[in-house]
């Protein structure tokens, strides 16, 4: 086995937010045809929450690239905590207005109002991060999705402290709630040798048997973004081993030892 | 880039650290395990070592009891020995020599008596006949005649002199065989023999002379018929007539000591007096033996 080749299956897991890097599987494809339907629908405004690192912002980005090319869709990645620049941005993204003074809620209802759909296709605003917003601008989104002249795709958070679901402004009916969850084992096995296979590293793929996915699972509970950290820091460590003591890695399976330092390293075990 | 050696001493550490819960229930267990062992055999060994004190000391005891007991046997045997003249031991079968020794029981008389007995006076004395005789006068209408040296005539009056008890040569001896269970039938005999009967007749003569129960006086007639001292059987058989005239034995016994003592006349006409009072076949027999001369 070449030492290359953990290098190419570790850059698989880096954690970015790429969509060629979005993995279909079954219960993510039912998630994301729901979310499809959803916007379709005549709804003001779609909920999409879950705990850090269940694909809310992979979702949100497939969205984007599945939809802008038929409709108006912007997503936004980072939330723009300014009031004004907020509005700002999106009066520039939706209808190409420049502002260069300041812009408040109501001159941008009035400029929201004022506009005509065009055939009657409401563009769709995408916020990730959405939890970062403060309440009172949440309001706000929600009085100018009440125009019907833009739609919202809201992705948030969704802590163990405190139900979003539950908030005033999300509980009336015109609202849409998918929940994105961590992965089965079963998935969790199908996500990572999806990934391998992607760029053709079936060996390392086939390295990953039940017992080696079980144990990723105890450390991660199947949270996506701690898995691509851990099989990372993993086929790092395999890479350190293939260059300075091939030994260590002579098995065909994935070693438990590894994956344990690989759990240190990531802070999935404190040592 | 990754410092994998520290990465390997963390993971020691961890891998430590992981087993550490495991290696205390270990340790707890196998602690527990030898803490319960150690008490086990303990007091296992405490308990060996007071049982082989007991067994010492029960040994010696026995051995002391055993010695003890060797010396009360050999006592016995010597006894057994002498005693073995009138004791005729029926055992025959083997049993086992301490159960033996548990179940032999010996029971001999106590002989003390005989020596308070020897300094007593004889029961009937002359008056005492003579009163006797007067009764059996009445009952008797002719005088007997030619009476020999113990009776004696006087005109109307019939008196008939008793012989007095003066010494008694044979004894009888009651003697208790002692009880020896056989272990198959599990039953005990009485062997009777004779050895003092003078002894034991003396010792019923003094119950009698206490209560006068005329079965008494009867059984020391009969005793006295047994062993042929007439005299003494016809005295008590008198006795036993004068307190109660209704016993067929004490006549009978009364009219054959008179045969032997050459009354022959005086039981003929005895007999026949009884008989008509009170029909007695047995009288009856002895009569017809006596006429007959079958009976001497």
């Amino acid at each position: 086995m070449k030492p290359s080749i953990y290098e190419n299956s570790r850059d698989v897991f880096l954690d970015t937010v790429n969509v060629k890097d979005y993995i279909q599987l079954e219960k993510i494809s039912m998630i994301y045809q729901a979310l499809r339907d959803s916007i379709e629908k005549p709804l003001k405004m779609v909920l999409l929450y879950g705990k850090p690192g269940t694909g809310k912002s992979m979702f949100l980005s497939k969205l984007h690239e599945d939809v802008a090319s038929a409709q108006k869709a912007y997503l936004y990645k980072t939330p723009i905590l300014d009031e004004s620049e907020f509005f700002k941005t999106i009066a520039q993204d939706l209808y190409g207005i420049k502002y260069d003074s300041e812009l408040n809620f109501t001159q941008f209802m009035k400029v929201v109002e004022n506009r005509e759909l065009i055939e009657a296709i409401v563009p769709i605003i995408m916020l990730d991060e959405a939890q970062l917003y403060t309440t009172a601008m949440m309001e706000k989104i929600r009085l100018l999705s009440d125009t019907r002249k833009v739609k919202f795709v809201i992705a948030l958070h969704k802590t163990e402290k405190e139900d979003i679901i539950a908030k005033e402004h999300f509980q009336t009916r015109i609202w849409e709630s998918i929940k994105l969850e961590n992965a089965s084992p079963v998935e969790l096995k199908i996500y990572i040798q999806k990934k391998l296979m992607k760029v053709n590293c079936v060996d390392t793929a086939s390295m990953f048997v039940p017992k080696s996915i079980n144990l990723i699972h105890k450390l991660t509970d199947g949270n996506y973004r701690d898995t691509n950290k851990l099989v990372y820091t993993l086929f790092d460590i395999y890479h350190y081993y293939a260059q300075n003591n091939p030994k260590e890695i002579r098995g065909n399976e994935i070693s438990k030892k590894i994956i344990e330092m690989a759990a240190i390293h990531t802070g999935l075990i404190n040592a | 880039m990754l410092n994998v050696n520290e990465l390997e001493n963390k993971h020691k550490k961890y891998k430590l650290k992981s087993y550490t819960p495991y290696f205390a229930i270990f340790l707890g267990v196998s602690a527990a395990i030898l803490s319960i062992s150690f008490f086990l055999l303990y007091d296992f060994n405490s308990k060996k070592e007071t049982k082989k004190e007991l067994i010492a000391q029960k040994t010696q005891e026995y051995n002391g009891d055993r010695k003890a007991d060797i010396a009360i046997e050999n006592k016995n045997e010597a006894i057994e020995q002498e005693a073995s003249k009138v004791i005729v031991p029926k055992e025959k079968e083997e049993t086992p020599v301490t159960q033996e020794r548990e179940e032999k029981v010996q029971l001999s008389p106590s002989l003390n008596f005989i020596k308070r007995i020897e300094s007593e006076v004889p029961l009937y004395k002359k008056e005492d006949s003579v009163k006797a005789a007067a009764i059996i006068e009445k009952k008797v209408e002719r005088p007997i005649e030619k009476s020999s040296e113990p009776i004696k005539k006087e005109n109307k009056k019939e008196e008939v002199s008793l012989p007095i008890v003066e010494e008694v040569k044979e004894s009888i001896a009651l003697v208790q065989k002692p009880i020896v269970e056989e272990p198959a039938t599990n039953t005990s005999t009485i062997d009777i023999k004779r050895r003092d009967v003078e002894e034991d007749i003396k010792h019923v003569i003094k119950r009698f002379n206490v209560n006068h129960n005329p079965a008494l006086s009867l059984f020391v007639a009969k005793k006295y018929y047994q062993l042929e001292n007439y005299e003494q059987a016809y005295n008590y058989a008198l006795a036993t007539n004068e307190l109660n005239n209704n016993i067929e034995a004490s006549w009978i016994i009364f009219s054959k000591s008179l045969v032997k003592l050459g009354k022959k006349e005086m039981a003929i006409e005895t007999l026949k007096r009884y008989i008509n009072h009170s029909d007695s076949s047995q009288a009856r027999q002895l009569l017809d033996e006596i006429l007959s001369g079958k009976f001497k």
